[in-house]
């Protein structure tokens, strides 16, 4: 789902009036952030850290810091990239302090992938083994439904980057899952 | 042009290569099964999303903002700090508060002392500042050249980790500028400078970490 649906929900105030009237303190306004993302950072938390009660964490983290730096921010400044950046870094934060491994815990240990799962599950496994920069494009473009633009803004790389990485991500699982399934 | 099973990658990257490789695919089984994957797997991949409900989450978020809202209007700093309490402003504050009670109780619980140690005890003052001034410049120094020795490998790394570092320092640099120009023009508070000592800190931590990441 691209932003601009994410932000569906964000009809009635546009993402510069929200920031405005969160940085006077209006919480209504700052509930209306919350409620058009958290659901897809909870899922992103939740694959950078495998653990549900991390990821919330991570998520209220996030929002606690987005709230402080909503102050500091333009209000030009496209408000979503901004915001997944700041809960890429909680989620790199959380990671460390609890000593796993940031970019993924599955990283760590990569568990071979089994035969004759459901291609859903042998992916979830695959994407353990492939280069974190090509899961976590793999991850926000074809799982969360991100553009190339804008997984590019959130990962402050270039879009021809971002389509190279994701090429990469599948190619490389073909070739896992291709091999698993031989 | 003749479609081979060795083309069916650039087939993958290039999308006008794309209806060659599928009429290729309807006589080569191998190729048939990899096109297959190739677009299953983008359609698998949304359900690998994890939703879960959580009613207690904004709950907990909006109680903290409340309870930083009440404490800032409480001390009224809300304006003097822009609205941007962070837990190094409260220590800060803390710390601040501690040493104004200290020279509280050194200077009225205690006999009067005689003016020459009032000069004294000045004199110290400056004497301090002095040394934290000193060690500032110390401190930034080391940072530099951590800064130099850490650079190379940053600005080269695409790494998700590596952006993000380079994310943290531009706002610790940002963040540490904004502070010094407060404390040129106010030099003598324990707060803004203890505020100070700890951005540095985090930057050398942040520098440390990228170094230790890259051997």
């Amino acid at each position: 789902m691209p932003l601009a649906m994410a932000a569906g929900r964000l009809t009635a105030r546009s993402d510069a009036d929200l920031i405005q009237a969160s940085q006077r303190g209006d919480l209504s306004a700052f509930e209306e952030i919350y409620a058009a993302h958290a659901g897809r950072m909870k899922s992103i938390a939740f694959h950078m850290l495998a653990d549900r009660a991390d990821a919330e964490d991570a998520v209220q983290e996030a929002f606690l810091k987005i709230y402080r730096a909503a102050g500091a921010i333009h209000f030009d400044t496209v408000l979503a990239p901004w915001i997944y950046r700041i809960l890429l870094n909680c989620c790199y934060d959380t990671g460390r302090k609890r000593k796993r491994q940031a970019e993924s815990p599955l990283a760590a240990e990569p568990p071979a992938i089994p035969n004759n799962v459901p291609l859903q599950l042998a992916i979830r496994h695959a994407l353990g083994r492939i280069h974190p920069q090509y899961r976590m494009v793999f991850w926000l473009f074809e799982v969360e439904g991100f553009r190339h633009s804008e997984v590019a803004a959130i990962l402050e790389i270039p879009e021809g980057t971002s389509k190279k990485w994701l090429f990469e991500a599948k190619r490389e699982l073909k070739r896992l899952l291709t091999e698993s399934r031989a | 042009m003749t479609f081979d099973c060795k083309d069916l990658e650039r087939a993958l990257a290039v999308p006008e290569l794309l209806p060659d490789a599928r009429e290729h695919a309807k006589v080569c089984d191998a190729c048939r099964r990899e096109l297959w994957l190739w677009g299953e797997m983008s359609t698998v991949a949304p359900g690998l999303r994890e939703e879960w409900e959580t009613p207690d989450l904004w709950p907990k978020i909006r109680q903290t903002l409340v309870a930083q809202q009440k404490a800032a209007k409480r001390h009224g700093l809300r304006g003097f700090l822009g609205g941007r309490l962070d837990w190094r402003m409260m220590a800060g504050i803390a710390a601040a508060l501690a040493i104004a009670v200290a020279i509280f109780i050194v200077k009225y619980a205690r006999p009067a002392p005689a003016p020459a140690a009032a000069q004294d005890s000045d004199f110290l003052t400056e004497q301090t500042l002095k040394e934290v001034e000193n060690a500032e410049v110390a401190y930034r120094a080391s940072i530099d050249k951590l800064s130099r020795l850490a650079q190379p490998k940053l600005s080269a790394s695409e790494n998700p980790v590596a952006i993000s570092a380079r994310e943290k320092l531009l706002v610790l640099d940002s963040e540490i500028d904004n502070v010094r120009s407060t404390v040129s023009r106010n030099r003598f508070n324990a707060q803004l400078q203890s505020e100070l000592a700890g951005l540095y800190r985090d930057k050398q931590d942040t520098l440390k970490e990228i170094l230790q990441r890259a051997q």
